[in-house]
């Protein structure tokens, strides 16, 4: 005769049935699987973002016609100024080019910007990332180099049709290469374990042992073309100390980052022209 | 009827109860010994058995001039590595892929080669992404990597070395944080000034030889990641004081060796620096000023005695020989004789620059003074030798300073001859020109010859003859120094002292008054010494209708009173005719500060040349350089 099972273990004994389950299921199911929640997680957040937007715009309003006008005004003498340095770009672009065909000069790498939105944070201590809405169906790829306004935003760590999740600069996982302003010697810029509610920070190394940085002069670190995926010269963030190892090879230190990068709506995706970025 | 009674306790019983007590007590005590008495050994065997250590070593100190300039510091040299202990559930997979392909096709399965393939196959895969990322087409060395598997599981895997740093640069951002690719950094020596004073510096080889002071697990089974350990000059005399403290790893391994576990960690830390007494500026003037020529050139601090060039040509490019000296380079610098340091083992002959010892012998054994006067008719017959003097063209009578200034053979013959070898080698030798000077410097040569009779009749070349005295006293002969040895004596006359001990370590605090050369006083009168000086004064600025005329007057600086004194020697070596140019001096000579000694070889000199034309322009240079550092405005140079 056949016991029956308690009525108090059964959960557990189901929950020990699934678990086996899943892990005697094939990997390509299981990634399917993954894919699947993914996708359909996705418009899940995407229109808990538009409500949030929703919701921004309609506090817009509430501006008074006055406040209106001035930030309208303040728009367009931003749009003037922007359009003009439109204009040197353009004309320092043509002069790059006329330089890079008498020099005989490889061309410096080119990319096509995405702007996308942030429609998702995930901050934990051990790794940060954001989910924007541009995927690969907007021609976003694996490993393209994401930033803003403000410098290094980090990099696309996996695309899905509409979205694409990005390892922001200070998960321990993102590695770059970079340099300190006037000293093209590249160091190795890392993420770091970031606490909650913390100053973002990460972890310089491989610092030569005669860059001098001193909390009244902090020097900027930017990203250096040398690694091929960041052009070069977008903030990283601020190095106001260094320390050097036992060994005296090399100095590493903590620079700060910008605290927006924790909060940012809009990010640009850096598509290198000639891959599937190209329009 | 009869029952049998049976009894609960039979007295029989005790001795089995005995037996079971003694056994389980046994048993108990056994057990006790082996898990409490024994406990700490079975610890440290199991420690042994699965643990292994790794000795980092730790970069050496860095070597500074006298001004604090780097003369010799590390550089990163950047790998591309794999860790092959966390490739085996790779090297499992990729083993049955390969084995189930072999018996697909029929292949006979040797179990280690297919082994060894699939080790190879998965290692080429990651180099393949490498080669991607860099543009390369590096292939894997099946057997480097089966021996690095069998030998070194707990060291990383070099895959490509001494990356430029864009390669670095490009590595560090393509590959993931965790992977089993990653870049190593180890030091390597570093020589910012090239080949300056390379013989003086030395250079570093590897050794598996790391000092384990320090670093835990001495009883463990250690690898060793390469250190370093100097070779030649500096880097092999201080190798102590540079080398670096070493640090350790200690790793938790499996049955297989594979490490899976970091059980504690000390990180290496650098050498000691050594702060030098060269002068790179003053090292790089002698170098240049030396030019392609084989020689050597030596300047000395006068008081201190501390070394400020110590240049010997040809010589090589440090950074050549660092992290290893190729194979073409050895050659190269083999082919150049470059690799002897002429300065402190090259022996010459010191032709005429060894009358200042032969002017002192005389003057102190009172066989000449000031006002001796000989003829000089351009040769001198001695015995059935005849020497020829071919230093000055005007013949008759010579005086001692005019002697001294026109380097005037037949005059130091005669006066050789009048005081005597014992008096000349004995003066030599308070000197210390038969002794290597102990500078801080290994492979100093021993070998210098100071002759004298009982030299040449231990040698068996016969008795001594006059013909050998007239020879030594102008510096020829069997005669034999270093150019260290000329600038140590020559820094020793100017101080109107018998020794100089020349050091290389840099000690800014030390007071000059109390430095003990280990020598004494010269015991030559003041007027006498003057005498000397005055006509080495003249071989450098003396002049005849406003025109300079000394023999040395190529190393004439105007604005310093130079005491200087040239020689130019012959000698054979291995068949072939040789010519040394010499030049010592001092200046400036109311208050010496510093003393050269330099030769200049030549293996086919034209009749012109000599110590003046060739030695003295180089040591004007130094002199340049060295009164120009102490006072930058120059006004001293231009206006006298």
């Amino acid at each position: 005769m056949v016991r029956k099972i308690p009525h108090a273990t059964k959960p557990i004994v189901l929950l020990l049935g699934l678990l086996l389950t899943w892990l005697l299921l094939p990997a390509v199911f299981k990634s399917y699987s993954r894919a699947g929640f993914f996708e359909f997680q996705a418009p899940l957040w995407v229109t808990a973002a538009e409500f949030k937007n929703l919701g921004d715009s309609w506090a817009l309003r509430a501006h008074s016609k006055k406040e209106l006008y001035e930030t309208g005004r303040d728009l367009a003498r931003l749009n003037s100024a922007y359009e003009l340095k439109l204009q040197e770009i353009d004309a320092l672009r043509d002069e790059l080019s006329r330089l890079e065909r008498i020099l005989v000069l490889p061309s410096l790498p080119r990319f096509q910007y995405r702007i996308a939105r942030v429609v998702r944070r995930d901050q934990s201590s051990w790794w940060q990332q954001l989910v924007i809405q541009k995927g690969k169906l907007h021609g976003i790829p694996v490993g393209a180099a994401v930033v803003y306004s403000g410098g290094v935003v980090g990099r696309i760590r996996e695309v899905h049709a509409y979205t694409s999740v990005v390892e922001l600069a200070t998960s321990p996982g993102f590695r770059m290469a970079a340099h300190f302003d006037n000293d093209e010697r590249p160091v190795t810029y890392q993420g770091a374990v970031n606490l909650p509610f913390s100053s973002p920070r990460g972890k310089v190394m491989n610092v030569p042992p005669d860059v001098v940085v001193t909390a009244s002069v902090p020097r900027r670190l930017t990203s250096s073309r040398l690694g091929g995926v960041f052009p070069d010269g977008l903030t990283i963030g601020w190095v106001n100390r260094l320390t050097t190892s036992p060994d005296g090879l090399f100095q590493s230190g903590q620079p700060y980052l910008d605290k927006n990068l924790l909060s940012l709506k809009e990010v640009a995706v850096l598509i290198p022209l000639g891959t599937g970025g190209t329009p | 009827m009869l029952f049998e009674v049976y009894k609960n306790f039979s007295p029989r019983l005790r001795v089995f109860y005995l037996i079971f007590a003694l056994l389980f007590t046994a048993l108990s005590v056994g057990l006790f010994y082996r898990q409490v008495i024994l406990w700490p050994t079975y610890l440290e065997q199991e420690k042994k058995q699965n643990h292994r250590r790794i000795l980092v070593p730790g970069p050496r100190g860095n070597i500074y001039d006298r001004k604090g300039r780097l003369l010799v510091g590390n550089r990163p040299r950047f790998s591309a590595v794999i860790y092959l202990s966390e490739l085996r559930p790779e090297f499992r997979r990729k083993y049955i892929e390969v084995v189930r392909s072999a018996r697909s096709t029929n292949r006979k399965i040797n179990r280690n080669e297919l082994q060894i393939e699939a080790r190879s196959a998965v290692v080429q895969n990651y180099l393949n992404r490498i080669n991607r990322i860099l543009n390369r087409n590096d292939q894997v060395d099946r057997k480097e990597v089966e021996r690095h598997f069998r030998q070194n599981l707990l060291l990383p895997k070099p895959l490509i070395k001494d990356l430029k740093l864009s390669e670095f640069a490009l590595l560090t951002e393509q590959l993931p944080v965790n992977f089993p690719v990653q870049i190593h950094t180890e030091s390597a020596r570093y020589y910012p000034s090239g080949s300056r004073a390379a013989h003086t510096l030395g250079f570093v080889g590897s050794t598996f030889e790391v000092p384990e002071e320090g670093v835990p697990g001495n009883d463990l089974t250690t690898v060793t990641y390469k250190g370093k350990t100097g070779r030649s000059g500096l880097e092999r005399q201080f190798d102590e004081h540079l080398q670096g403290t070493s640090g350790g790893e200690i790793w938790v391994v499996d049955p297989s060796g594979f490490q899976y576990e970091l059980a504690s960690q000390k990180l290496p830390v650098k050498g000691n620096d050594l702060s030098i007494t060269i002068d790179i500026d003053l090292q790089q003037a002698a170098e240049e000023a030396l030019g392609d020529n084989k020689g050597a050139l030596v300047a000395l601090e006068v008081k201190t005695g501390e070394v400020l060039v110590l240049a010997s040509k040809p010589d090589f490019d440090l950074n050549n020989l660092s992290p290893y000296i190729p194979n073409e380079v050895y050659r190269s610098i083999n082919e150049r004789g470059a690799w002897l340091n002429r300065a402190i083992a090259g022996l010459y002959p010191p032709g005429s620059s060894f009358k200042v010892i032969t002017a002192t012998a005389g003057l102190q054994s009172g066989a000449i003074d000031l006002e001796t006067i000989f003829e000089c008719q351009g040769f001198l017959q001695v015995g059935n030798r005849h020497f020829p003097c071919n230093n000055h063209r005007d013949r008759g009578e010579i005086s001692f300073s005019r002697s001294i200034m026109k380097s005037c053979n037949i005059y130091f013959q005669n006066a050789g001859l009048r005081t005597g070898v014992t008096q000349i080698s004995r003066t030599a030798r308070q000197f210390g020109l038969d002794q290597p000077t102990g500078i801080e410097l290994p492979n100093e040569t021993h070998r210098m010859i100071i002759p004298d009779p009982e030299y040449k009749a231990a040698r068996q070349h016969g008795p001594w003859t006059a013909g050998d005295t007239a020879n030594l006293s102008i510096g020829q002969g069997y005669l034999l120094v270093t150019p260290l040895q000329m600038a140590a004596f020559t820094a020793s006359f100017a101080r109107r002292e018998t020794r100089t001990h020349p050091t290389l370590l840099h000690d800014p605090a030390a007071d000059p008054r109390r430095i003990d050369h280990g020598g004494e006083k010269l015991n030559l009168p003041e007027e006498l010494y003057n005498g000397i000086v005055e006509g080495m004064e003249m071989a450098v600025s003396g002049r005849d209708r406003g025109l300079l005329v000394g023999s040395g007057r190529m190393a004439h600086v105007p604005g310093i009173r130079i005491a200087g004194k040239t020689g130019t020697a012959q000698t054979q070596v291995k068949g072939e005719k040789l010519t040394m140019a010499w030049f010592i001096c001092f200046a400036p000579i109311e208050d010496p500060k510093i003393a050269i000694a330099t030769v200049v070889e030549s293996t086919d000199p034209d009749y012109l040349y000599g110590g003046g034309s060739h030695a003295a322009p180089v040591a004007k240079k130094v002199l340049q350089a060295y009164f120009q550092n102490k006072n930058p405005s120059g006004n001293n140079l231009a206006t006298r």
